[in-house]
């Protein structure tokens, strides 16, 4: 397999953009992608792009040919993927697999969700079928209440994190006031964030990610290639992993550690040659605040269910030991689920670029992204270092 | 389905999609049967003010073709 490396992006202010379509949302971030990667746009033999939920949202699929048609690339196949909120980062494999195999050169990959002009019980319907419709959805049971049951469930077997959640939030909100594409530019505080609207106890309307409009792009070429092309600092994909689990909370062995996570993490660390202590900063899959809790513990950055002390100690912010979300996250520079995966390694290349302004990270060598699709059903972890 | 189970864990909905906003708040649960399989179920009777925890027990109401359970609280 040959070497594969990121050479552009490219993203969207994230946020609610009623003004803004589909195509707009798509030409404007892979326009920028193609721009900062410094290179002729009939260059790139093939699109991945991801999108979750247009079919339902917009009644709009077949969103491949929407992007190359919209970009002005003539003649490219695209393909679109589709897991959940972890599509984005599904899009970023495929293409990396095909410039790693040398099935092409390079490729662009991207993501792209717009929601916000439905309305709320809509919003909820469409992402309630990342769970199981029949076995959840239809009983009532909301993508919000999945991750409130799981809270719940970890409070029971380990400890009550609800103030420790709560500072996830204050977190990823305090770096989103430094990110400029970031959906709420606000600092929120523990009481805000315990005493919100109670959308399905005991997460409240502070502890769940945003309805967002927003697309984000890349363009992937060989490390070879990139070396030779690229001004700026070439980002090469050290490891990647793909885990998965059952679609339904009700049959996975535990709901307090995501297998599929445990599985993509040791699959990434293994191909990447690097152990949890060697990652400098992660942009991780908050989806709700009690997932970034988990999650920090399954990749091994926190003993299990110490994942609380560890953010109660401030290890997570964007000075602390293991800077978490240095963009604001899902929770705070938004959740335009399928540019999610995308977005998310947008922040990691530009944290390693060097380029991230007031929200710079001091060390930023290796970087990780970490993206959950449904109730922990599908998952991603890719590994990045600065060349 | 069992006539009795466990909460092996819950929420209470105040926010729900489309089908179901006319009947918030409400609780959903995984429950527990007495063999050990876990299921997703709508538990009806909530009241606010109930409290709610981990290892009640609810009482089968229906079933219907799919397989899907309602319970209700004690």
């Amino acid at each position: 397999m040959r070497g594969v490396s990121i050479i552009g992006i490219g993203e969207t202010k994230m946020g609610k953009l009623p003004d803004k379509s589909l195509r707009d949302l798509i030409r404007e971030a892979g326009s920028k992608a193609i721009a900062d990667a410094g290179i002729e746009k009939e260059r790139i033999q093939a699109v991945f792009v991801s999108n979750f939920n247009s079919s339902y949202l917009c009644y709009q699929s077949h969103i491949g040919p929407m992007v190359t048609e919209v970009l002005g690339l003539e003649n490219v196949p695209a393909i679109r993927t589709e897991g959940a909120c972890a599509s984005g980062s599904l899009a970023f494999r495929q293409g990396y697999l095909a410039v790693a195999s040398g099935m092409y050169d390079m490729v662009l990959v991207g993501g792209v969700e717009k929601m916000t002009h439905r309305a709320t019980e809509e919003v909820t319907t469409g992402i309630a079928s990342a769970s199981d419709y029949e076995l959840e959805a239809s009983l009532g049971v909301t993508f919000p209440s999945v991750f409130a049951m799981i809270a719940n469930r970890y409070f029971y077997e380990y400890r009550n994190v609800r103030e420790e959640m709560a500072l996830c939030a204050v977190s990823n909100h305090n770096n989103a006031v430094l990110n400029p594409d970031a959906q709420m530019q606000k600092a929120v505080t523990v009481e805000q964030v315990k005493n919100g609207f109670p959308v399905a106890y005991p997460l409240t309307v502070f502890d769940c990610s945003l309805v967002t409009d927003g697309a984000a792009f890349l363009v992937l070429t060989t490390t070879d290639i990139a070396k030779q092309i690229s001004k700026k600092r070439v980002v090469e994909v050290m490891g990647l992993g793909h885990g998965g689990d059952t679609l339904t909370a009700a049959t996975k062995k535990s709901l307090t550690t995501f297998a599929a996570t445990r599985q993509a993490a040791e699959q990434a660390y293994k191909m990447a040659g690097v152990t949890p202590a060697d990652i400098d900063l992660a942009e991780v899959h908050d989806c709700f605040t009690i997932t970034q809790i988990i999650n920090i513990e399954d990749l091994g950055f926190f003993p299990k269910g110490k994942g609380g002390d560890a953010v109660a100690e401030g290890k997570i912010t964007l000075h602390g030991s293991k800077p978490i979300n240095t963009s604001g996250g899902l929770k705070a520079k938004g959740h335009p689920i399928g540019a999610t995966g995308i977005s998310q390694i947008y922040e990691i290349v530009t944290q390693l670029r060097g380029e991230a302004g007031p929200r710079q990270v001091k060390k930023a060598e290796i970087g990780l992204t970490h993206n959950l699709g449904g109730t922990a059903a599908t998952c991603t972890v890719n590994i990045f270092r600065g060349l | 389905m069992a006539k009795k189970a466990k909460i092996y864990t819950y929420s209470i909905i105040n926010s729900a999609s489309a089908d179901f906003v006319d009947k918030v708040p409400y609780v959903v649960a995984i429950l527990e049967d007495p063999a050990g399989k876990k299921f997703a179920s709508f538990i009806e009777g909530y009241k606010e003010g109930l409290n709610v925890e981990i290892g009640m027990d609810v009482e089968l109401v229906k079933e219907d073709e799919a397989g899907r359970a309602i319970y209700k609280f004690n």
